[in-house]
């Protein structure tokens, strides 16, 4: 970093300075005193201000700044020593200039022409005209999407352009009076720090919804708003009233931001892109087609915008339109619009400071801020527009009427703001633009001052919640300077000549009949704006002056005992039985002094566009014109007639309210209208009650459905059904648990004899034998302390004494075997070991196994005779085909071609002794090949393995423990 | 008479015995605790007897060493529980503490 300063670093730190402020008094504030937080909280809110100012007079004196083309290289201009000419538009733009561009010009202007979002035309001496100067902060790339080929990036980079710088500085300025003003109104407050944390955090989501660069970074401001809305509506969450109207407006927000949603991925899918700037450039390129060379890539995204959505066989207007209308309930939902209005007046159950700043100054307006960013995009879709101008007409006078008759000092400033956001949503319908934001622009001074006069007046009286007029009155020389700046509030909000109401109202008007003066197919939309912003403006003036008499003029009525007045009118407020203070006070300086700023502005602000008064000085039109669209033209006669509904409007309005409200201790107005139309008009026309009946009955309906079948089938079924179930089958086991620890001992105890008797008792297991002709090799387990006998021959003999040796060797010889077995099969075949037949044996089938079918054997003391019956026997070399034969062990042969041998079959016992002399025994049956003759056992072993190969399958031991 | 392992060991199941009895015919909870450091006991009197008996190794010896640690952490685990036990119940009768009961 070459240079300490830059701007680019500037706009980052007005978001995070409120930041901080909120983290910090959100961490430590509880444990701090009132005097560092309300410091660290204003001190915030001041520097983020004053950087604000800083940029936008940066931005100022850049705008519409001519450099010489020639020093423009490649890469943009390098350094300061690339001296070039720059042409300021006026004097003492110059000399600013000039002053900032000794402190640091180049990064500034590298960073405009390098942005590329801005529209360079060239000059009359050859030079760039620079129009719309920015300043683009990026951090960095927070994620990306994929859409087929297009990778939409989402970056964090805050934009501060004409129309941000303006809503910056609304933001940060207002803001900074509101929290000078909280100072002294929250001053008796408990929660201090968390007012001011939530202020402060309010004031940083604002600030990232105003400056993000694009859709899901505002996204996170419009969100962070909310929240913050929802946390200050319901700061004396005590009250469930109050927490109740906070829950309100999260959720009709939440339907708002459902469409915001809906809007952003429309337009993303369809011009895959998030950026303001780009989506702008897009839109104004559909808006003239032709003229201009597009880009395939372009054209063909502009060709899907403009395009008919399909969803199945229904075509839903076109993509933009789509977009504009789910843009559109966004809007309606953060700026109060018909249908979600309903949550801004029970908003006013917030500390009155958040009503000012959050509900009249600056979130409710980010509805308009996106709909002028997004101009371009907007005046694609007429459907949209039409939409926008029609609603917020409608608004303005449902809600202007809704004020009319309200008791409530800040209820009626509710209804009010409701209604000047209608005008602005006809301004932005109707395709003015710029005036629509001049009116948010004008209203954020006179609205915020309106809403802290009456602040200043509850705080006087000591009202809590809401100020009842019906116990006001007189107020103007006890409370002079809230007196004086609310006066002017309400003579700019009523549009008295002369201040800014009246210029930004009459360019609302003006808007609407030059739609009306130069469309053609809807021009009925412009009469219709027209005339019901009239009526509208003509309430609006009555309801102002009429909350002004029913204040300040007259004589102090809580000063006398409780007025018969009060006891007629049904009544919503606990604190309406008895009167306020009966000596009020004027407010503080922390709170005076905020006032007459905003009162001061109310009257001055307006100056910046005189065209209302047919001079031809417009600086707002022409600062706003590279960002906002706004129409032109139209017939010498709409300003005329325009100014003649505004003018009228407020001359009808004021001296109606003059007539009857001047000097009188006595609303009139109930006497004056139907007594039906009246309630109704108090009850604001009873759009709650049909919500409720249209909406909530049959959600809540459901919702009892859903319980009851909660509660049925789920928990009772499901839940109680299954657990009884258990329960009973589970019932003997339970009785086993006593809950008697000695009970489980006991268990314990017997576990352990058990375990230990096992292990004692002897395991007399034969492991291995390995069988070698007669020898055969025992292993048996081994265990501690055991002592092993043998009984080979398992004649019930023992053949060894008591030794501690597992193993055992043993030659058979002899004719003590338990019996014979004759095994044959056929030469080639794998298994040819038939269990005996017992049919086929004159013996018992234990004592003889015998194959070959027909052949019969019969068991004898040395060995068995077989007899042929047919079959021709092979034994020893020798044919026998008649006579029987005696086959001693160890024989071989054939019988019918099948080989055929004879083994003994011994049956084993190993007893086993432990050192208690606890005996036990185990028996296997073996197939040996008894040794009868004088040969070799193993050599003849071995012989015979090598020629029969059957003899290796029947060479098995058969385990069987008797 | 020479003292020969078979004493030790007759010492010991003698000593686990008592400790048994104690544990399962006693019902105050801190007797019954002593019942279990005297089954304990026994055991570490096994591994020192049968260390002496094979001393190559020292296993015996180390194993009792073990069997301290765990005694002296069912002590103190045991002790901890005894005395909520009776700040909750003011009796240490442990045929009454039948909460988990079924």
């Amino acid at each position: 970093m070459e240079l300490i300063f830059s701007f680019e670093n500037t706009v980052p730190w007005i978001i995070l300075l409120p930041l901080l402020g909120a983290l910090i008094n959100g961490i430590v504030g509880r444990k701090s005193s009132r005097k560092v937080v309300e410091n660290i909280a204003v001190g915030a809110m001041a520097l983020a201000f004053f950087l604000a100012l800083f940029s936008f007079g940066y931005i100022w004196i850049l705008d519409g700044v001519v450099i010489d083309a020639s020093v423009l290289k490649e890469g943009g201009v390098q350094k300061v020593s690339d001296a070039f000419q720059i042409t300021f538009q006026s004097p003492i733009k110059g000399i600013l200039g000039i002053q900032s561009a000794l402190w640091q010009p180049i990064e500034g202007i590298r960073i405009i022409i390098e942005g590329g979002a801005i529209q360079l035309s060239p000059s009359l001496d050859g030079g760039i005209l620079q129009q719309g100067a920015l300043i683009t902060s990026h951090i960095y790339e927070w994620f990306s999407l994929k859409f087929y080929e297009f990778q939409v990036p989402v970056f964090i980079r805050f934009t501060m352009d004409a129309l941000s710088a303006l809503m910056t500085l609304v933001v940060s300025g207002i803001g900074l009076l509101i929290h000078i003003y909280s100072k002294g109104y929250m001053s008796e407050e408990k929660s201090y720090a968390r007012f001011f944390t939530y202020l402060n955090l309010f004031s940083a989501s604002m600030l990232i919804l105003v400056l993000a660069s694009n859709l899901p970074l505002m996204f996170v401001g419009w969100e962070g708003v909310g929240l913050c809305s929802y946390l200050l509506i319901g700061f004396w969450w005590e009250n469930p009233t109050y927490a109740a109207a906070g829950k309100k407006a999260f959720i009709a927000n939440r339907i708002g931001d459902f469409g915001v949603l809906i809007g952003m991925f429309l337009l993303v899918s369809t011009l895959h892109t998030f950026e303001f700037s780009e989506i702008s450039r897009l839109a104004s390129l559909a808006n003239d087609a032709g003229g201009q060379a597009l880009s395939a890539v372009d054209s063909k995204r502009i060709a899907t915008l403009i395009s008919s959505f399909q969803l199945g066989p229904l075509a839903l207007g076109s993509v933009a339109t789509l977009a504009c209308l789910f843009l559109f309930l966004g809007c309606s939902g953060k700026s109060a619009q018909i249908p979600l209005y309903v949550w801004l007046p029970d908003a006013m159950a917030g500390p009155t400071p958040v009503s000012a700043l959050i509900h009249a100054a600056t979130m409710v307006t980010s509805g308009i801020y996106l709909c002028c960013r997004l101009s371009n995009l907007f005046l694609l879709s007429d459907t949209a527009m039409m939409t926008i101008a029609i609603v917020g007409s409608l608004t303005a006078l449902l809600a202007a009427s809704v004020a009319l008759v309200q008791n409530e000092m800040k209820k009626v400033l509710a209804y009010s703001t409701v209604s000047q956001l209608g005008f602005m949503f006809a301004a932005v319908g109707v395709g003015a633009f710029a005036s629509g934001f001049f009116h948010v622009f004008t209203h954020a001074f006179f609205k915020a001052c309106l809403f802290l006069g009456a602040g200043s007046v509850m705080h006087a009286v000591g009202a809590h919640g809401d100020a009842d007029m019906r116990k006001l009155g007189g107020l103007r020389s006890i409370l002079p300077k809230t007196h004086w700046t609310f006066l002017v509030s309400c003579l700019a909000i009523a549009g008295v000549p002369l201040t800014s109401g009246f210029f930004s109202k009459d360019e609302i008007l003006l808007g609407a009949t030059r739609l009306a003066s130069t469309s053609q197919s809807h021009a009925w939309v412009g009469w219709f704006v027209f005339v019901v912003l009239v009526l509208a403006a003509t309430m609006t003036a009555f309801y102002m002056l009429r909350l002004y008499f029913r204040t300040f003029s007259g004589s102090y009525r809580s000063a006398q005992a409780t007025s018969s007045e009060t006891d007629q009118q049904e009544t919503s407020h606990e604190d309406h039985d008895h009167g306020y203070a009966a000596h009020p006070h004027e407010s503080p300086w922390t709170m005076t002094v905020p006032l007459a700023i905003l009162g001061v502005g109310a009257v001055i602000v307006g100056y910046l566009n005189l065209e209302p008064l047919h001079i031809h000085f417009n600086a707002w039109g022409d600062w706003l014109k590279p960002v906002v669209r706004d129409v032109q033209g139209g017939a010498t006669w709409a300003p005329l007639v325009a100014m003649v509904g505004g003018f009228s409007a407020m001359a009808i309005g004021i001296g109606t309210a003059w007539v009857l409200y001047k000097g009188k201790e006595k609303d009139i107005l109930p006497d004056l209208i139907p007594a039906r139309l009246h309630a109704l008009m108090m009850n604001k026309w009873k759009v709650d009650e049909l919500y409720s009946a249209v909406l909530l009955k049959p959600v809540r309906a459901l919702a009892g459905l859903s319980a009851t079948f909660d509660r049925i089938i789920v928990d009772g079924v499901l839940t109680k059904l299954s657990s009884t179930i258990v329960k009973l089958a589970s019932y003997g086991v339970t009785r086993l648990q006593t809950g008697q620890f000695t009970a489980y001992g006991l268990v314990l105890l017997l576990g352990v004899f058990f375990v230990t008797g096992w292990f004692v008792y002897p395991h007399p297991v034969i492991e291995k034998t390995e069988i070698k002709g007669a020898n055969v090799r025992f292993v048996a387990a081994q265990g501690m302390g055991y002592q092993y006998r043998w009984d080979f021959e398992g004649d019930g003999e023992y053949d060894t004494p008591w030794g501690t040796a597992n193993t055992a060797l043993h030659r058979y010889s002899g004719k003590k075997f338990d019996h014979i077995a004759l095994i044959a099969g056929p030469k080639n075949e794998k298994v040819a070991l038939h269990m005996s037949k017992p049919e086929a044996l004159p013996v018992s089938p234990q004592h003889a196994r015998i194959v070959s079918p027909g052949v019969f054997a019969v068991l004898k003391d040395d060995g068995v005779l077989i007899r042929p019956n047919g079959y021709a026997i092979r034994l020893n070399g020798r044919m026998i085909k008649k006579e029987e034969v005696l086959v001693r062990p160890g024989s071989k042969g054939f019988v019918a071609g099948y080989p055929f041998k004879v083994v003994a079959i011994v049956s084993p016992k190993l007893t086993v002794k432990n050192v208690f002399g606890n005996l036990n025994h185990e028996t296997v049956e073996l197939e040996v090949m008894p040794s009868g003759d004088r040969r070799s056992p193993a050599r003849k072993t071995k012989a015979r393995i090598s020629r029969v190969d059957l003899s290796r399958e029947s060479i098995q031991v058969g385990h069987q423990h008797k | 008479m020479e003292i020969q392992i078979g004493h030790y060991l007759a010492l010991a199941a003698l000593l686990f015995g008592i400790g048994v009895a104690g544990f399962f015919l006693r019902r105050n909870i801190l007797i019954q605790l002593m019942s279990i450091e005297l089954m304990l006991n026994a055991a570490n009197l096994v591994f020192i007897s049968f260390n002496r008996w094979m001393p190559e190794n020292h296993l015996g010896q180390t194993y009792s060493f073990f069997v301290i640690a765990i005694a002296a952490a069912e002590a103190a685990v045991g002790l901890a529980i005894v005395i909520s036990f009776f700040r909750l119940n003011k009796h240490v009768d442990s045929e009454k503490a039948s909460l988990l009961k079924n």
